[in-house]
């Protein structure tokens, strides 16, 4: 998110008492209630006592504050909602998370997720939280409803209000016709989409059904616009949100306040006849050990720290993960060359990485820049990759991974 | 009559076999394209060129040169002896046989000499086949020859053994002449008129820069047809130059791709583009393989496609070099190995867009945006924040301008180029950058076989360096200078280009520079290829790196016969895999010198040996280690030891 | 079979030189899998980074002359209206998922496809001929690795994913034989719009960070556990966020 710029000139306007008189006189005093981006205040109290991580169990009384700038666990979030007023929050019961309920919205936000393997991924989280942003800013307080295909765990948390499962459709055409049923019926304000495969596909068929102008890839959303590229990133338009928009990966942050309640409601059409253009639909799933590097979204890599080769690709078939490896290993022939990680490799796109015995090279990291979750184990406590991972394990690869197959082997049975 | 009596009509067969069998190679050769040559000039270069330029290399194996001397001397002489013989009076004579004994006798020795090189065991870059066939028809002949002229000398005691040593050479001679088209005789004429009508006249004449005769010269981009797909678009004294090709193996044991593994074995290559214009008969090569061969289809012919799974060549074996002239330097018969494969490589990359999928990268990014790293023109100074690095553009003009490359965009090249810079201001040169107006130089688009990419940006580095007023381009990049100091040229552009080793000589022997001695280090000098061997410049950088007090220790393979990096060529975009890597081999040689440190003088001859992991020697480029001198001369108390004076080279 | 391959005009992020699109060039390599000579259509004003798609492997290429700046649908819903009533109608269209240098809204195969009433899928990372006649196989790309092949009767119109395979390398020497036929633009409704409201020079913002600490809480540095342990940690910390579940489904 970038940051909105301050324009002195309409600071100035806003601290203007009265312009009677010769001089305008300013009230220089005046504290703002928002930022005019919408953009939400750092409260470092709040943060603080978030990451209250317990008494010292010395005696003196002194407090133990986990400085980590880990994000806020939501169940902290919630205790800590619980303390402090002017939030709408009510507990639903005694020692649960609050609840945050809308009952009666003025308008409704809706947001297509794709839950692929009935999982909210991060990209589904970001269109919620550009909905909840939408709805939370327009005038009355507006609700959320996630499009999906399926009820599925943490929309609450996510920040989706309401929740209209559609029927399952086998073709883009008949989603589309339903997904149109649900905006006759329903008349939301906002429709959001991901920019991705089948979202971006059935954003366009809406646009397209209902006549009605698309603004997709957006780059920046708030309250008061919606921006994005066009003529090749040299140019770029910006609106007030529009009524259809798919928003791109990374643009807006997903939503981590207080969880809403996800109830679901009816607005889900039938679907017409078949498509007759379609002959036949078949779901071909996707092979870990197979897949191309740049695809996966799970990658098991081996370095200098692995001997047993045998071992490691045994390994990654059970994990269920792409096999990888670094250079190293890769010039050794000890790994074949398209497995290999880094800048001169392939650069990954995949949401999560196991380093097994990878120091980390600067072009090894440059090849993992995308990934969300790096996990690494390695003997050396100083490597850079342990310094990048979200979990680091300080240990031997060649003695963990045979601890992992016994693990993955007891879980199968 | 004697049998002697037949051996001059022996010679007359042999001759006349002989040129039938050579016409029609020559009508082969006739069916590539035309070429400018000059032929008084040649046939009068003739005897210096084989006594002096060839003689040169294939002295460098003394066994060979041993070996060749008296076989082709004693052949020549005793065919020449008995052609004479045609006349009656002196066929009469015992002492005229006796002179043609003798010279059998010579060819006899130096066919000795040869089968000791073969057996019982041949040397393995040496070719078996019919070339291991070779000295035994030689020796047949040479013996029966002898023993005949013998008994003629001797007044014919024994008519009945005479015939049949006669028979012997008879049997043996007519074996060669009829091979003398298509088998090992063929390199004799071929070879003679290669050496007339060689494609690159310039690399025998002494008074010309090396760099003169190693520059790619320029494809005509409306011709019909672009680079070479059949050996019928090839020039024919091109084809003549593959003809005449004796499978001595140099070129191998010189590549370095054939030694990491790769498959490309320079000799190999040569063998399939002769046999490919052949046509009819498939390979007859007995030489060892490429390494890793890939299986191909093996269609020749004069109009069949050369560089194709179906055809002689598959292209891994094309994309595998490293265009490093090794082989070139180590050929005796001065074929022109990397000029067959750039032709190849631009019918594969202009016609067929057949790049190896990995090089199709750096040739998109060059054509799209001149650089082949894709990254902007703009960002090339940016490393030097903060350092004084003039504008051409702010000054208009200068003595020097300084031509950065690729390097700028490189974290390791700049660390080189800041120390250049240094050193550049802390003598006070007069220097500037194109900055933003610098576009690749196109040696990688080139090599590659992208001939109109490279030839878009000469022309436009050209165009902008006619802006400015400068004396000289000093560049620290060794393809940079090839590139621009010969290749250039051929789209108006001409330019003194310097290389930095060598302006940096001439800094410290002017006295410009008082770097301080770093005696009680032990390195070695990796020669560039586009330096060395390409253009000659061995010299100047060992003369720095003496200067600066440093010891010296030679690699095996050093000066203009140095062993490639790996790096030249695009061979690291087209990343044909292999057993090793070309690098691992090179910093081998590096250890075995047991020096510390390697010093280098081209950022890719840096980039691929900083590749090599484990524990290795440390590279650095020379200006860096004069740099690292020059600071610690600062910091020394005048008086103190200077470094050596500079001895001229 | 008959293609058409559309093509926009990308220019280089870099030099802001036209190029063709990366997508359009592999849309090109998957149509000369079906067609020995795909021909390319763009409606502009220029040709010059369109033309480098013969380098890519089309075998000729249509140009719409429309002014600068001009919707592009009405001269490319044309243009095709009269190929499909043509003696040799094409039987497929390729895309890019949105064509680059205008609006990039990724519209216009979805509006050419209710135009024309062609079925459209989109996300294609390879097609081949159905074995029915008149029938295409479409394997569209989804998420971790999956794919979706649908039958679709043609003619039909395609959009292409970048995982669909690499694009033909350039050729120079193809590029040069290609046949460019170029075609006046329709009389236009409304006069070109030059620039919108709201438009104005992009600004870079940017993204979301991807690295995130441990969701899960806890220390994330394990000083030498038991290997027993560590694999313990490892199986939790993929399952917390939601990486892989192991186990009996």
């Amino acid at each position: 998110m970038s940051r909105v710029r301050k324009d002195p000139r309409a600071e100035r306007v806003a601290r203007t008492l009265s312009e009677t008189g010769r001089r305008p006189r300013l009230d220089l005093g005046r504290r703002e209630a928002g930022p005019a981006s919408g953009r939400p205040r750092r409260d470092p109290w709040r943060e603080w006592a978030a990451s209250l991580a317990g008494e010292s169990d010395t005696g003196n009384g002194r407090k133990r504050y986990d400085r980590s700038q880990r994000q806020m666990n939501r169940v902290e979030a919630a205790h800590f909602a619980r303390t402090r007023d002017g939030l709408d929050a009510v507990d639903v019961s005694p020692g649960q998370p609050a609840l945050r309920v809308i009952d009666e919205p003025a308008f409704l936000v809706f947001a297509v997720v794709a839950a692929a393997g009935g999982r909210l991924s991060r990209f589904d989280r970001q269109v919620l939280g550009g909905a909840r942003l939408l709805a939370d800013a327009g005038e009355g307080g507006g609700a959320v409803v996630a499009i999906a295909a399926e009820s599925i765990e943490g929309l609450g948390e996510a920040g989706a209000d309401r929740l209209v499962v559609m029927p399952r459709a086998s073709t883009q055409r008949e989603r589309a016709e339903v997904l149109k049923a649900a905006v006759d019926a329903l008349s939301p304000r906002h429709v959001l989409f991901a920019e991705e495969g089948d979202s971006a596909d059935c954003a366009r068929r809406l646009s397209v059904a209902l006549g009605e102008p698309l603004f997709p890839d957006v780059e920046h959303l708030t309250a008061r616009q919606a921006v994005r590229a066009i003529r090749n990133a040299g140019a770029e338009i910006g609106l007030a949100p529009p009524r259809l928009m798919t928003l791109g990966e990374d643009r807006a942050r997903p939503y981590e306040d207080v969880p809403c309640e996800a109830r679901e409601i009816e607005g889900g059409g039938e679907i017409a006849s078949p498509d007759p253009a379609i002959l036949s639909v078949e779901i071909i799933p996707g092979d870990p050990a197979k897949l191309a590097l740049s695809e996966t979204d799970f990658v098991v890599s081996a370095g200098n720290g692995v001997s047993d080769f045998g071992a490691f690709r045994d390994l990654a078939a059970a994990m269920k993960g792409t096999p990888g490896a670094s250079r190293v290993v890769c010039d050794a022939g000890l790994m074949p060359r398209q497995a290999q990680v880094g800048a001169s490799g392939t650069v990954l796109a995949a949401d999560c990485y196991l380093a097994l015995g990878i120091s980390g090279a600067p072009q090894h990291l440059q090849g993992i820049a995308g990934c969300e979750h790096v996990i690494a184990v390695n003997t050396d406590l100083h490597a850079a990759m342990i310094e990048r991972a979200g979990l680091a394990i300080v240990q031997d690869a060649q003695l963990v991974m045979p601890a992992l197959l016994n693990l993955l082997k007891e879980r199968e049975a | 009559m004697t049998a002697a009596a037949f051996l001059p009509w022996l010679i007359v067969a042999m001759v006349l076999v002989a040129a039938v069998q050579i016409g029609r190679r020559v009508m082969l050769w006739r069916a590539g394209k035309t070429a400018r040559v000059d032929w008084l000039a040649g046939l009068k270069a003739l005897p210096r060129r084989y006594l002096v330029d060839v003689h040169h290399v294939v002295d460098r194996d003394k066994s060979a040169s041993r070996m060749h001397v008296p076989t082709a001397g004693g052949l020549v002489l005793a065919s020449g002896l008995l052609v004479l013989g045609l006349v009656p009076a002196l066929a009469a004579s015992r002492v005229y046989w006796a002179f043609v004994a003798l010279a059998f006798l010579v060819m006899g020795a130096g066919v000795v000499l040869e089968v000791r090189r073969r057996y019982p065991r041949a040397l393995p870059r040496l070719s078996l086949g019919r070339w291991q066939r070779l000295p035994v028809h030689l020796g047949v002949f040479a013996a029966g020859g002898l023993l005949t002229a013998l008994l003629a000398a001797l007044g014919n005691p024994l008519p009945a053994l005479s015939f049949v040593t006669f028979l012997a050479a008879a049997a043996a001679g007519l074996a060669l002449a009829g091979t003398a088209g298509t088998g090992p005789m063929r390199h004799a004429l071929a070879g003679a008129t290669h050496l007339v009508a060689h494609p690159r006249p310039r690399r025998f004449d002494p008074a010309s820069q090396k760099g003169e005769a190693t520059g790619l010269r320029p494809l005509d981009l409306d011709a019909e047809k672009l680079g070479a797909e059949t050996p019928a678009d090839f020039a024919w004294n091109r084809l003549l130059a593959f003809d005449a090709c004796v499978q001595c193996g140099r070129c191998e044991a010189a590549c370095p791709a054939f030694a990491a593994g790769q498959p490309l074995s320079p000799k190999h290559l040569i063998a399939d583009l002769a046999a490919a214009a052949g046509g009819g008969h498939a390979r007859p090569y007995a030489g060892m393989p490429y390494p890793n061969e890939r299986a191909v289809g093996g269609a020749a012919g004069l109009d069949a496609p050369i560089v194709s799974p179906e055809g002689l060549v598959h292209p891994d074996t094309l994309w595998s070099c490293t265009t490093c002239r090794a082989c070139v330097e180590e050929c005796p018969m001065m074929i022109e190995h990397v000029d067959a494969i750039v032709d190849l490589r631009r019918f594969q990359t202009l016609e067929l867009g057949a790049v190896p999928m990995k090089a199709e990268e750096p040739l998109a990014h060059s054509r799209g945006c001149d650089e082949p790293n894709g990254r902007p023109l703009f960002e090339r100074t940016d490393f030097a924040a903060g350092m004084s690095l003039p504008r051409i553009v702010e000054k208009g003009e200068a003595e020097v301008l300084l031509w950065l490359g690729q390097a700028a965009y490189d974290l390791r090249g700049q660390r080189t180029l800041k120390a250049l810079i240094q050193t550049l201001n802390s003598a006070g040169v007069d220097f500037a950058v194109l900055g933003g107006q610098e576009r690749d130089c196109g040696d990688l688009a080139r090599r590659l076989g992208d001939e109109a990419t490279f030839q878009r940006l000469a022309r436009a580095n050209v165009e902008t360096l006619s802006r400015y007023r400068f004396a000289r381009i000093l560049t620290a990049d060794p393809h940079a200078l090839h590139v621009i100091r010969n290749e250039y040229p051929a789209f108006g552009g001409s330019y003194d280009v310097v290389h930095h080793t060598a302006f940096l000589a001439e800094l410290v022997e002017s006295g410009r520079l008082a770097p301080a001695s770093l005696a009680g280090r032990a390195i070695t000098y990796h020669d560039p290829c586009y330096l060395g061997r390409y253009n000659g410049e061995v010299e100047a950088p060992r003369a720095l790196l003496d200067a600066l007090g440093l010891e010296r220790r030679e690699m095996a393979r050093s000066g203009k016969r140095s062993m490639c990096c790996g790096g030249g060529g695009g061979a690291p975009s087209a990343d044909i895999p292999g057993d090793t890597r070309i690098p691992d081999i090179r910093m081998g040689q590096v250890k075995e010198t047991g020096a510390k440190t390697v010093a280098v003088a081209c950022p890719q001859c840096t980039a691929m040996l900083e590749g090599v992991t484990g524990d290795r020697a440390e590279v650095k480029d020379v200006a860096e280690l004069l740099w690292e001198a020059v600071e610690a001369g600062r910091r020394t108390p005048a008086g103190a030891a200077p470094a050596r004076e500079l001895q001229p080279a | 079979m008959k293609t058409i391959v559309l093509l926009s005009e990308a220019k280089n992020p870099v030099s802001g030189r036209q190029q063709p699109s990366r997508l359009e060039a592999q849309a090109i390599g998957l149509a000369a899998g079906l067609d020995e000579a795909p021909q390319g259509l763009h409606a502009g004003s220029s040709e010059e980074g369109v033309a480098a798609g013969l380098g890519h492997g089309l075998g000729g290429l249509d140009v719409v002359e429309t002014p600068a700046g001009d919707d592009p649908l009405p001269a490319l819903s044309a243009f095709l209206r009269r190929a499909f009533a043509g003696d040799a109608p094409p039987a497929l269209i390729l895309c890019g998922r949105r064509g680059e240098g205008g609006l990039e809204t990724g519209l216009v195969p979805y509006l050419l496809a209710e135009m024309l009433g062609l079925p459209i899928l989109a996300d294609a990372v390879a097609i081949r001929p159905g074995e029915a006649p008149e029938t295409l196989v479409v394997d569209q790309a989804m998420a971790k690795g999956a794919r979706r092949r649908i039958t679709v009767r043609l003619p039909a119109i395609v959009t292409v994913h970048p995982l669909a395979p690499p694009p033909l390398p350039f050729a120079f020497g193809r590029m040069r034989r290609g046949e460019v036929r170029r075609h006046p633009a329709p009389a236009a409704d409304a006069p070109a719009a030059g620039t919108l409201a709201g438009e104005r020079p992009h600004r870079a913002r940017p993204k979301l960070m991807r690295t995130a600490g441990t969701a899960s809480g806890g220390a994330n540095l394990h000083v030498g556990p038991e290997p027993e342990e560590a694999a313990r940690l490892i199986l939790a910390y993929l399952e917390d966020n939601g990486i892989r579940r192991y186990g009996p489904a």
